[in-house]
Formats: structure tokens, sequence, C-alpha cells
């Protein structure tokens, strides 16, 4: 062998088979953004949960030649492709957190107090409006209503929907949701005291009332029949919600309800968080939609949280016990975030004011609400 | 503070978008995502077409008859092709369609119908003729019910008229056009009835929520009137009573430890936190109890 074959030989290795000769800017700029994620989620504890497997899985796969996205020769899913087509393609994944979700909520203080249900609807206001917004932005049907539920702040949610309506946005959409149900604390307070007046936020709501044991397993089988019977499109998402709740409560599948709290949960999001940012390769995500997907992704939280506002504003107008308007702001679905959000705000305004437990009902009422505008959309398209 | 560098993050990856892509950058509109891509089935007499439809996640079928002559071809065709500033490609969600319709006899007005379950009262068929000075002729078709859920759009042509795109009488009619639905009355109409509907989904929900709570509260005020027989034969006095005459230190004792165990049982699932540095005699006990129930459901195990 020659000095110029072994020559030719290593030009041909460095070029088929590094990736250093293939790394574009593009990539590079995936690459910050990916770290620009990493370094939320672990110095700012952004939802790190979620943001560092997004964070991850954008650094990763933005390598050139990197087998984790594609297909081999002979068809077969590459590693992350595999947990995306049947995790996410194949909507598992969204719907077994929403499993684990059921397994870990407390529906107490929303059966105590039903009324926080239209809390819950009224804050999906957003969800429309976006829509329109997006559809005027050029955005096709299907694209705007995943960008839409967004501001309904329920990752698995948006996740499902986007997979379902608009799997090139899911990158985007997911990330703009996790982002700023992070940022519900900042982006919130302000929109709740321009909304509101001193008087309003000093209102002090009656304790709620004692839910027995029997009223909390009976809730997931009357809301699943209701909810099943009016949107059956949402029955993937609020039949295993619901499931994860019934399993719960029952009390006699202890370690079913740990494991659908805990491990599965922790599994499912791993593969959820790599998944969803290994969507976001530069030839897909470099284009102004993530951008218009950011920028009305916060006007969506914007007007969902003024939309939980308003509606406790008109249902005080037919109340004798008035809500504290407070409240309202938790009608999306953040949980625990926005209801903490609602008490801190009372509390500035009167230290007595506990709110924590009634906020958690419109909390709990913007997780079904939600769910519903996502049902609501998936039977638009059929 | 945090928004506000969120924003500038923001606005500067705008920035690198632009410069690293700018061809691609804006390619994302404009470009139709959701062409339908029609697929022909040919019948007899009649030739059906299988879609999926602009802002639809599901396949439709539309069918093309014809009343005389023969309905030799449909195929689909490029909107690109037909587009002008007067329409837009989003009020045609299922692509335009090219119909063949051979010998045709002379001077006679046939009628083409196209069928689907997908249309609704308001679909209108605009048909599209290059030839002329306005290409595009809006409304041309009666839209009439057929059978169940499916419509039918009716157009009647004639060879060399202004439908015909050939233009000449040769026995043949080549129909341009496709199925119009206002995609903005579309959009807003369903918006409002499923804003709504949420309203309605949840205030049903919270219908049944109220009628159960009731049911359950009403439930639980009946039992405690059943009950108190029992406890009266423990104890006559009323609590207040037993406050106002003192209590000895080991009842005392006694209810502080039953009001703790009560508490415990209710929040014995919540996690314990080991590392905290002043630890009570209640934080010692609650381990104790953890520790000997632990080491029970081990035995059951073994």
């Amino acid at each position: 062998m020659t000095w110029a074959q072994v020559l030719e030989l290593i030009k041909s290795i460095l070029i088929t088979q590094t990736g250093i000769p293939h790394l574009a800017v593009n990539q590079l700029i995936m690459i910050c953004i990916a770290f620009f994620f990493l370094y939320l989620a672990v110095v700012k504890e952004y939802e790190p949960l979620l943001l560092v497997p997004i964070g991850f899985g954008i650094f990763i796969v933005n390598f050139p030649l990197t087998p984790l996205m594609g297909f081999s020769e002979h068809g077969t899913p590459e590693l992350i492709r595999f947990f995306y087509k049947y995790g996410v393609e194949w909507e598992i994944i969204p719907c077994v957190i929403f499993l684990g979700l059921g397994a870990m909520t407390d529906f107490g203080p929303l059966i105590a107090n039903p009324k926080t249900l239209i809390v819950g609807a009224g804050a999906q206001l957003g969800v429309f409006i976006t829509y329109i917004g997006t559809l005027l932005c050029g955005f096709t049907l299907k694209e705007a209503a995943s960008v839409g539920i967004i501001g309904g702040a329920d990752g698995p949610t948006t996740i499902y929907l986007t997979a379902k309506l608009a799997p090139q946005l899911l990158g985007a959409n997911a990330l703009a949701a996790y982002s700023y149900m992070a940022m519900v604390p900042l982006i919130q307070p302000p929109i709740m005291r321009l909304l509101t007046t001193k008087e309003q936020r000093k209102i002090k709501m009656r304790q709620l009332r004692f839910v027995s044991k029997k009223e909390k397993i009976l809730f997931p089988l009357i809301a699943a029949t209701l909810i099943v019977l009016l949107i059956p499109a949402v029955a993937p998402l609020m039949g295993m919600f619901m499931f994860g709740n019934f399993m719960r409560e029952c009390g006699v599948v202890k370690r079913l309800s740990d494991t659908a709290q805990n491990a599965l949960m922790n599994i499912v999001t791993i593969f959820l968080g790599l998944s969803v940012g290994a969507t976001m390769k530069a030839e897909v995500f470099l284009n102004v939609k993530p951008l218009l997907i950011f920028g009305f992704g916060l006007f969506d939280f914007v007007v969902c949280t003024a939309g939980g506002i308003l509606t406790v504003h008109v249902m005080n107008l037919f109340l004798k016990e008035k809500m504290n308007p407070l409240i309202g702001s938790a009608g999306v679905s953040a949980v625990p975030m926005s209801a903490r959000v609602s008490h801190s705000e009372g509390l500035k305004n009167d230290p007595d004011n506990w709110l924590i437990m009634h906020a958690m009902g419109p909390n709990l009422a913007g997780v079904i609400g939600s769910a519903a505008a996502a049902g609501m959309f998936i039977a638009m398209f059929q | 503070m945090r928004l506000i560098t969120h924003w500038l993050i923001t606005v500067i990856w705008c920035i690198a978008v632009l410069i690293s892509n700018p061809d691609q950058s804006l390619a994302a509109f404009g470009e139709d995502v959701e062409k339908p891509k029609p697929e022909f089935i040919k019948g007899t007499d009649k030739i059906s077409a299988k879609l999926i439809p602009r802002g639809k996640s599901t396949t439709v079928t539309i069918d093309f008859e014809c009343s005389d002559g023969k309905l030799v071809d449909v195929k689909a065709m490029d909107f690109g092709l037909a587009e002008r500033p007067e329409v837009d490609r989003k009020n045609f969600k299922s692509e335009l369609f090219t119909i063949e319709i051979g010998d045709v006899p002379k001077d006679k007005e046939i009628t083409v119908s196209i069928s689907s379950d997908f249309f609704s009262s308001s679909t209108q068929f605009y048909v599209f003729n290059e030839k002329l000075s306005t290409p595009w002729i809006k409304d041309v078709a009666q839209n009439v019910v057929q059978t169940g859920r499916i419509r039918s759009l009716l157009i009647h042509v004639t060879d060399g008229g202004p439908f015909d795109s050939d233009g000449a009488v040769n026995g043949t009619i080549f129909l341009v056009g496709g199925p119009f639905d206002s995609f903005w009355g579309y959009a807003l109409g369903t918006l409002f009835i499923r804003f709504f509907g949420i309203f309605l989904v949840l205030g049903f929900l919270m219908c049944g929520m109220m009628l159960s709570g009731a049911f359950f509260q009403y439930l639980d005020k009946k039992q405690p009137s059943e009950k108190p027989i029992a406890m009266e034969q423990e104890s006559t006095q009323k609590p207040e009573e037993l406050i106002k005459e003192g209590v000895d230190s080991q009842t005392a004792a006694a209810i502080a430890v039953a009001l703790h165990l009560h508490f415990q049982e209710q929040h014995r699932s919540s996690q314990v936190n080991l590392s905290s540095g002043g630890i009570s005699n209640w934080i010692v006990q609650g381990r104790s109890r953890m520790m000997a129930s632990r080491s029970i459901s081990v035995q059951r195990i073994k």
C-alpha cells in the first residue's frame, strides 16, 4: 500500500465515517439551543424532569451521521426513533403519563367545590383565541389546534394532540408548553393583579367540606362516564387519567398505584423527553414556525389566565358566596404551580387568606378542561 | 428578569435562524403541507376518489357519476395550476379534479354528480376554465341530500359550454374544479361550538358531582344519628362539660395518641424526611411504627 493510498483511505474514513466534515452551522446552533435548555433545567431548575431529557435529546440528535432518529437500511427504527415510534407516534406515552398523573391526583378539592369546574372551562379561552391567531399567521387547522392547546398548560395533552395532528411541530410545542409551565409564577401574577381589585383579592372563601372516601372512589367512574359519553375522542387520555385515580382511591391496589405514580411515570418521562428532544433536528426546527409557536404560547398562557379570572368575575355576579378571583388563574392546568401562585398572591394581600385548597379545584378542573379541549379538536378533524 | 432573558434568547435565536438558513426559514409558510393525494378506484359507472382532505385526519370517499355519456376518467389536479388571487386553496379541502366525460350527445345537457358524506349543506362547487376571462366560476352546483348523510353536488354541463375546459364541441367534456367550503366559516363556526362545548361538558360533570355530593352528604348525615347509641354508653358527658371539669393527664395523653394515630393513618403515604435535624418524640414513635409494620410485611412476603 502506498502513502497515497493510505492518505486516500484516511480521507475516505474522515469523510464517510466521522461527523466532523458534516457538521453544519445549523447543527451547531441547535447544540447551543440544547445547552440553553440544559442550563435552564440544571441551573435554574425549570421543569428539570422534562427539560433535562428534552435538552439532551436535542443535543445528541444534532450531531451529523448519528444513527438515532432515522431508519436502518432494512427499515428498522434507530434507537430514539424506536422510542418515538412506539411511544409517541403510537400515542402510548402521553396516556401512560396521564395514568400516573391520575394516580398522583387527589380530587378532593374539586369534589368539595364542583363549581370550580366552570373556571377550568373558562381558562381554555386562550386555547381557542390562539387557534384563530395561528390560523391568521398561515398555520393549517391541525397545526393551529396543536399550538392552541399549549395554553392549557398540560404537557402530556399538548404532546398527545400534537403527535396526532401536527407531528412536525412536536418538538417546538412540547418545549413551549414545558417552558411556559415552568414560568407560570412569572407570567401569571401581573395579569392577576391587573384583572382584580385589592378588595377582590382579599375575599375569603368558606372552608371546603369534608369529602368521604366513597365519593373519592366514585368520582373517577362518574367523571369518566360523563366525559367519555360526551367526547369519546378523549377516552384514551381521560380513561387512563381516571383509571389511575381509581387505583389510588380504591385503596386495594396500592402497589399498582405506587408503580404508576413513581417507577412507571419516571420511565415514560425519560423516553418521552428524549423522543421529543430528538425530533428537534436542525433541518426541521430552524425555521420561523417554532419562534411563532413560542410567541403564541406566551400569548396563550396570558389569555388562559385572564379567561379563568374573568370566569370567576362572571360567576360572582350570580353566586351568593363570592369566590376569590385569584383562584381563576389556577384554571390553567399547571398542577400545582398555578394553584400555588394563586395562594401566594392571596397571602400578599391578606396573610390570613389561605387559598391553596380552593385553588386546587380550578387547577384540577383545568386538567380535565384541557383534555376536553384536546378531545374537541381531535373530534373536529375526524 | 427571567422572562426578559427568555425573550432575549428568542430574539437571538430568531436572528440566528434567519442568518443560518435564510431560504428555508420562511419556507414553512406557503407550503401545502396538507395536500390531499387522492387515489382513484374505477367502477363500472362511477369513479371513486379516496383521500384525506385538508383539516381532516380520516379518509373520505368522493364518488363521481354522470347522467349521460361515459365517465372516462377522473384525475387530481395540482392547485398551483389554477391558483388565482380571487381564490384561496384553503377553501378547497379535497383538491381539484379533472373529470373527463366521453360520448357526450350533441347539444344535450348532462349532469355530473359528485357525492360524499364529507360534504355539508354549505359545500359548493367551483369550476376552473382558464380559457375564460374570469377563469373561476363560483357556486355552479346544486347541493342535494341523498340517502343518510350523503350529499351530492349536481353540475349541469354541455359540450363546448363554459364549464368544458377544451371549449370545443367534440363529444368530450373536461370539467375542472373542486368542492369549495369556506375555510374561515368552518374554522370560526366550529371554534365557538367547541369552546361552549367545553362549558357544556364540564357543566354536566359539575351537575353530576353536585348530585352525587348531595347524596353522599345526606348519607353521611344519616350515619352519625345511628352511631351515638354506642357512644352514649361509654360516656354520657358532652365534650364541653368535660372541658369545664378539666381533663386528667392520662385522658389528655390518650386523646393526643388517638389524634396522632388518626392523622398518621391519613398521612402514612406521604414521605418522611429522615434527614431532618430536630427529631421529636413523635417522629421517633412514627419511625418505630413504620419499621415494625415493614418487618411484618417482609415476614409475610417471605
